[in-house]
């Protein structure tokens, strides 16, 4: 089940503020725990957070929501975590704190139509990424096919991802976070 | 007994050291007069440094200094207008004719605002968010500096409610820079009265650093190697974001705290330098970010 979770809406609920900034650390930290309860209350298994109604994410709010949720979720071995709806500078501002952690997350940026990578992953990652997230679910041995990789070099790269929460593995295949 | 601190004329960062100078030791065993009488100009630094030294005698339990205000009316309207007039009687006993502020066009795109919490942090870049596209495009800059440029606002407050352990204040103004640099600028002017960068990291970093340990390695410590007070492997972002913005845009910073002053050189301003030592002792922090226009308009 995925949970689209609108943080324009969880802003104005955790902040009296009339403006759609996600600034500093508090900020950060009570957004992130009305998030947590949504997914836990939902019990879904991938969190899609849109970022489209927010105006600016500073790299603290960046830290606290987006780094903070992935370091916590990698000890829940079913959770997944979207971002949607990014502009350009919440990008650079997501990606920064994600490398400066060496942790990744997949995004949509606002006008693409396809799912990305942020933060630290090496090439072999992003490139079995995008053919995961463009082709659907495939087993390692096609996506070697289709990249002209060895298998091993494709196994390895993809239990990586999965283990990063990149793509979600289920027997022999590799799904798409969304729509696994 | 009162000690006489003169203000200095015209007021910026460069005039910062001698302002400092003038109070002798702190904290200040005298009565303190800041005579502003022969002041012609002062900066969004002058004037958050100001409020830093009277903040500072405040919470020392010092009686609160007495302020002598500009002689010319127009200066003591510009004072009014930027907003340090309606904070000043609150830390200083104010002498001369204080005037109303004027409204209108301005270039001030926040006046001197105090930071006490997260939620004027949240007021402050609300505010300069609505202005700064503005002042930002006729600098020549992609709408996107915009969004660097409150980000950097905001990490900058930050710095003082993370890390000061009292209050500060902010203004952020542009202005012609022709005489100095040859163009418009916009600035950033943060100081808090708090602990300094020294203090702040002495706990988790002085040993590391041995006999060296100093105001001056406790900035680079922050600006170089990101390192914060707190333990969370995630802090100590917030001035490298400030870093990469700067370099992105051609912009300056400069950070003073203790006695020491540390600088981003842009090739625009190859007259300043790295690091400064041995300054006169300043209360907390200061913190000055520049954008220069980034074409001759």
């Amino acid at each position: 089940m995925i949970q689209t979770i609108c943080l324009g809406h969880v802003l104005r609920e955790a902040v009296t503020t009339p403006y759609r900034n996600l600034v500093t650390r508090p900020t950060g930290a009570a957004v992130r725990g009305r998030i947590e309860r949504t997914m836990r209350d939902s019990g879904c298994h991938v969190a899609l957070l849109d970022f489209s109604e927010v105006e600016l994410l500073d790299l603290s709010c960046a830290d606290e929501i987006v780094a903070k949720l992935l370091l916590l979720s990698a000890f829940d071995s079913d959770r997944y975590v979207v971002l949607w709806g990014l502009h350009e500078d919440q990008v650079e501002a997501i990606d920064h704190v994600l490398n400066h952690h060496r942790l990744a997350v997949a995004a949509r940026t606002a006008g693409s139509t396809t799912l990305g990578v942020l933060g630290a992953l090496d090439p072999d990652g992003r490139e079995a990424f995008a053919c995961v997230a463009d082709r659907g679910p495939l087993e390692a041995g096609r996506v070697a096919e289709a990249l002209a990789w060895a298998e091993e070099r494709a196994v390895r790269t993809l239990r990586a991802l999965a283990a990063r929460r990149l793509v979600r593995a289920r027997g022999e295949a590799f799904h798409p976070i969304l729509v696994a | 007994m009162t000690r006489i601190v003169e203000i200095p004329t015209s007021f910026d960062d460069r005039a910062m050291d001698q302002f400092a100078a003038a109070f002798g030791t702190w904290p200040a065993d005298e009565r303190l007069l800041f005579d502003a009488r022969a002041t012609t100009w002062v900066s969004p630094y002058g004037f958050v440094a100001m409020l830093t030294a009277a903040q500072a005698v405040a919470e020392g339990k010092g009686e609160p200094p007495i302020l002598y205000l500009p002689a010319s009316e127009d200066v003591r309207r510009y004072w009014a207008r930027v907003g340090f007039l309606r904070h000043a009687p609150e830390l200083f006993e104010v002498h001369g004719k204080v005037p109303r502020a004027a409204t209108g066009p301005s270039d001030t795109l926040l006046e001197v605002t105090p930071i006490r919490g997260s939620d004027d942090v949240h007021e402050v870049v609300g505010r300069v968010q609505e202005g700064a596209s503005r002042i930002l495009t006729e600098l020549g800059l992609e709408v996107k500096a915009t969004m660097g440029f409150s980000m950097a606002l905001s990490e900058s407050c930050q710095n003082i409610v993370e890390h000061a352990g009292t209050s500060g204040w902010v203004a952020v103004q542009a202005y012609d820079w022709r005489r100095r640099i040859g163009t418009r600028v916009v600035v950033i002017a943060v100081s808090d009265a708090g602990i300094g960068f020294r203090r702040s990291l002495e706990p988790t970093q002085a040993k590391r650093f041995g006999d060296r340990w100093s105001d001056a390695t406790a900035l680079e410590a922050a600006w170089i190697q990101n390192v914060s007070r707190f333990r969370d492997p995630g802090r100590g972002q917030g001035l490298a974001g400030i870093k990469r913005y700067l370099s992105r845009w051609d912009g300056k910073i400069t950070i003073r705290s203790g006695t020491a002053r540390l600088a981003n050189v842009p090739h625009w301003d190859r007259e300043d330098v790295p690091m400064t030592e041995q300054l006169p002792f300043f209360p907390g922090s200061q913190v000055q970010v520049i954008l220069p226009a980034q074409a001759p308009r």
